[in-house]
This record gives structure tokens, sequence and C-alpha cells, in this order.
């Protein structure tokens, strides 16, 4: 556990908003992808810290800065959206295994529902750092148009940016794997490589869609959790093992973010 | 006096379970600290007066369908369903990795028949690094066996019999609070050779969303464990100890020093720290710390005068 200090918190859209927590020159730098177990000291009502993928992070020779897109999902949320400047914190990770970028792909696919922009906002940000050549496009899925612009903010410059909301009103009326399948025909699979993050239908809608296709795929899950360290046990989905044999793996542990052929569905 | 230094040396924290005695009381509760690789990370296990580690059946399983835990109101309820990856495979890639600690290591075994717990305790006992059984009766979460063995005091009995029978290891059986009278269990286990007793496992619960009308665990009901726990958990060790003669090593939502010393003062020999650990890494050492510094504090210099020292 490392105490960290909240030296920012926005509203990014309605029912989101962006942490910013200082944290000791020791903090280990975060894959993208990792993530971190946060616990409000202040006035947080929760005994279990709630998990985070990093949005963002930012080091000089004094301190870290860790920057977390949140969604208000329930009591803690919400908590955490109000808490001042000043306010402590305690941080754990980073945490888990990050997404991969393998060298020999022409094409990286984003595919984000919602909050799930998070982690992948972070790789747009860090790309330098990655050492693909690969052309960039992301694709996001979210309620409205007020909450997809701003959940997008700042990344057309670093992208092509496609939308596809729930209630039309801004981009595609619609599931957002309905804009990327449309993508995807113009794509080489074996030279494309999809990473994404976003609620449950989204990730099956997604492994329906890539069910024929030989192309790549990673995703980041979420769980309820309670230890973020593989202990608990409680954070598990059923996958397929190298043997062909079902058995549950630890999101926080093996994951989160996940090869989506690996997954089982119902 | 003098002589005492400010670290906690020359304090006398070794108690006794039975034939084992453990260097310091605070151990990890079974199911909340793995097999001991998650935490190594963060201490050295060396510290620690033994690791419990997460219940073993003869065969891997699976475990219970996600969504297996959900907060509560100071708390938590878990089904994860004895998820484990079986004796053999904790026997070979498990255990050589806690060898290479200086701490003791106690096996939690689960079977689904008294013939399953009989075959676990064969297996375990005389493997090197393997210092003794925890015997889960108590297990709310699974379908067969578990708690059924742990509410009856006569299969419970007869699975301590059988159990106590295979090795020369110290058995501990893990008593369940889901019963009417847990003084009885624990005098009912100890009649049949358990060198001690732990309690208090998880108490059955469950949560519902409202708004959906469903429950928040795939299982339905699950095990309630932390700090909602600690109340009752204190009541019952208190009554065990005054029970029983053999050690009784307290548990359920300890979280701070304080917490472990009341349920030494209540009559425990040891404490096993379990949600906790999901909550702050650190757990167990801070909760040792500040042991060794209330001793320093009220000047006892052995563990064994806190132990049953509630005064009236």
């Amino acid at each position: 556990m490392t105490n960290g200090r909240i030296t920012g918190n926005v509203p990014a859209a309605p029912g989101h908003f962006i942490l910013s927590i200082a944290l000791p020159a020791t903090f280990q730098e975060p894959s993208f992808g990792q993530f971190v177990m946060v616990r409000n000291l202040l006035n947080g009502k929760a005994m279990l810290s709630r998990p985070f993928s990093v949005y963002g992070f930012h080091r000089d020779a004094h301190q870290s800065a860790l920057e977390l897109l949140c969604r208000v999902a329930g009591r803690e949320t919400k908590l955490l959206s109000g808490l001042k400047a000043g306010a402590g914190v305690e941080v754990l990770g980073p945490l888990g295994n990050g997404f991969t970028i393998r060298k020999d792909v022409d094409r990286i696919i984003l595919a984000a529902g919602g909050v799930g922009v998070a982690p992948l906002s972070f790789f747009l940000k860090e790309r330098a750092k990655y050492p693909s050549k690969a052309a960039v496009s992301l694709f996001l899925g979210a309620k409205n148009g007020e909450i997809a612009s701003a959940l997008v903010k700042g990344l057309s410059d670093t992208c092509a940016v496609h939308i596809a909301t729930d209630d039309g009103s801004l981009g595609f009326h619609g599931p957002v794997t309905e804009i990327l399948a449309a993508e995807l025909y113009s794509c080489d699979f074996e030279r494309t490589r999809i990473l994404a993050c976003g609620p449950t239908p989204m990730t099956r809608a997604l492994a329906r869609l890539l069910a024929d296709k030989p192309i790549d795929c990673q995703v980041s899950l979420e769980e309820r959790m309670a230890c973020g360290v593989g202990a608990c046990l409680g954070c598990v989905v059923p996958v397929r093992n190298s043997h062909g044999d079902a058995m549950y793996k630890r999101v926080c542990k093996d994951g989160p973010v996940f090869d989506l052929r690996e997954l089982l569905w119902d | 006096m003098g002589l005492r230094k400010e670290n906690g040396e020359g304090l006398k924290l070794d108690v006794s379970i039975g034939s084992l005695t453990l260097k310091n009381p605070v151990m990890t509760a079974s199911g909340t600290f793995g097999y001991g690789e998650e935490y190594a990370q963060f201490f050295d296990l060396s510290r620690l007066g033994a690791v419990v580690v997460k219940g073993l059946s003869l065969l891997p399983r699976m475990g219970n369908r996600p969504p297996r835990i959900v907060e509560t109101p100071c708390g938590m309820l878990n089904a994860i369903g004895l998820q484990n990856v079986g004796v053999e495979t904790f026997i070979d890639e498990k255990l050589p990795f806690l060898r290479q600690f200086d701490v003791k290591v106690i096996a939690n075994i689960f079977g689904e028949s008294v013939e399953e717990y009989q075959k676990l305790s064969g297996i375990l006992s005389g493997v090197d690094g393997v210092h003794a059984l925890e015997v889960n009766i108590s297990c709310p979460n699974v379908k067969k066996g578990g708690v059924v063995f742990g509410t009856d005091p006569e299969v419970a009995a007869l699975v301590t019999r059988k159990v106590a029978a295979e090795t020369d290891i110290p058995v501990i059986v893990k008593l369940s609070p889901n019963v009417t009278d847990i003084a009885l269990m624990a005098r009912a286990v100890e009649e049949a050779g358990a060198d001690a007793v732990s309690l208090i496992n998880t108490l059955t619960g469950m949560a519902i969303d409202s708004e959906s009308r469903r429950p928040l665990l795939a299982n339905i009901t699950g095990g309630l464990s932390g700090p909602a726990l600690k109340p009752v958990a204190l009541r019952m060790v208190w009554q065990v100890a005054h029970a029983v003669r053999i050690p009784v090593i307290g548990t359920g939502g300890i979280t701070s020093f304080q917490d472990a010393l009341e349920f030494l003062i209540a009559g425990a020999a040891a404490v096993q720290v379990g949600t906790a650990n999901f909550v702050n890494p650190l757990a167990t050492m801070e909760i040792l710390d500040g042991i060794k510094d209330y001793m320093e504090r009220h000047d006892i210099m052995d563990i064994h005068d806190v132990i049953n020292s509630l005064r009236a």
C-alpha cells in the first residue's frame, strides 16, 4: 500500500470523473492495461479497495502522478467523485498484466465501451514508448453523445476516432461492434490487432464478431475484487486452458488482459 | 527491564498448538492467503506464526460460478466454493515455495466424505513442510459435505477421529458458527482427539440487488467475513475457551492489533487474520508489531500473560 494525495478531481462527463493522485517517485511505473486498487481514507465507507485501470502516469524527480478515469458505479465511487485536492488515498499497484503490442502489426484497433476507454487512452498518450509503427484507430461506444465526446476529448489528435451511441445522439446509432464489423472488411486479419475494454455485452459481441476471423484480440476485463493480488479468488472468469479444459482464471492476477479466444461464454 | 530492546526482542511470543510451537501467535486464515505466493512480495513470510493455506481437496476443484464476492457493511460475502489445486499439486508445486521460508505451514483440508478427509490426512502426514492439519468441517459454500460435518457433533467427532488416526502432526478442527451451541461442537472434537480448535469460520449470509431483485452472488448465499463478524467470533472463542482444555485459535474479523488482543485476552492461544489481508497486505505484520508494542507498554514479557487474562 502506498499513501497518495489527491491533487485534482474533475468531472469528465456525466457520472464520470478524473482523479489525479500524487504518489512517491518510487511508485512503480505502470504498463498500459495495468490497474491499481484505491481506498478512500477521507470519507470512504467501504472496507475493500476499488480497482481502476491506469489512465495516465507521469513522474519527475520528486513524485509520481497517477491519473484514473472513473465512473460512478456505486456508493464508494460516488464518495471518491467528491474528494477534494489534498485528501488522502491508499493505492496498491500497479497490478496485473497489461496489453502487449507486437511489432509485426500494421493496424491497431482500440475498441472501448464507456469508461473502458481509460486503459486505451493511456496507450494513446504513451504511444511513443511502444515500438509499433501501426496505424491506430479508436472505436468508442457510449450511452450518449455528451459522454462519448467527453471520453474521447483530445484523442482525435492521436488517432482516427469512430463513435457509436446507444441513443444515436452522436455517431452511429447502435452497438460499437457494428461499426467495428464494417471496418474489419478492409483489414488484413493477420496484421491487425484489436485491444478492447468495455462492459460484458460488448466483449461478448466482440467474441461473436471475431469467432470466424483470425484476428488477435486482447481484452481487459472488470470484476468485483477483494484483494487485487490473486489471493481471494473472488474475481475469476471462465476460460479454456491450453489443454482445452474449462477452468477459472483470476482477473486481477492472470489478467486483467486476456486473449479474447481464451474466454468461455455460457 | 533494562535488557529489553525497543524492537520487541526479548519478548516471549511463542505459543504451542499441541506439539507444534509457533514463534508468535499471528497466522493467516485459510482461503485469504492462497499458498503464500501472492503475499511474499509484501513481507517475509518467515515472520508469521504460521501460514494456513487455502483449503485442499483430494482432486482439484473449479469452485463456484462468479460473481463470488460482494461487499456488505463492515464485511464481505464470499462463495468461492473451495477452488483449489488439489492436494497432489499442492505438495508438488506449491509447498516447495513455502518451504523456502522459516514458517510453520498448516494444511487446511476439506472432504466430501469421511473417507476423503481420512485420505487427505494420510497423504499429507509426513510430508516435509506440513506442520499441522486444519480440518475444515465448516465451509458454507459447497453443496456436499462441508457444513453438514460441522453442525452435527457426532459426525464432527467421527471426522476428527479418522483424520487424527492417520497422522502424527497436530490436528486442528475449524468450527462453524452456524450452530446453536459451539461449545458442544468443540467438546465433541476434543474428545475425538483434536489437538486444537480454530473458530469461527464464516457466518452464512445473503445479499440482494433490490433494483433487479437478483442475488448478488451466483451461489445466492455466501459466507460473511470481516469486522462485521468480530463480536460474534469473540463471544464464541470466549465460550469455547472455557469449555475445552485444548488450545483455541481465534479468528473472525481481526483487523487491528487491538482486535487480536481481544481474542487472546478472551482465551485464544493464537489468532488467524483473514479478510484484513485483502484490505491491507501488511495486516498480519502490523498486528504482530502492535502486539509487541502493547506488551512493551504494559510491561508484559510473555504472551501467555495476555492469553486468557480477561478481568472481571
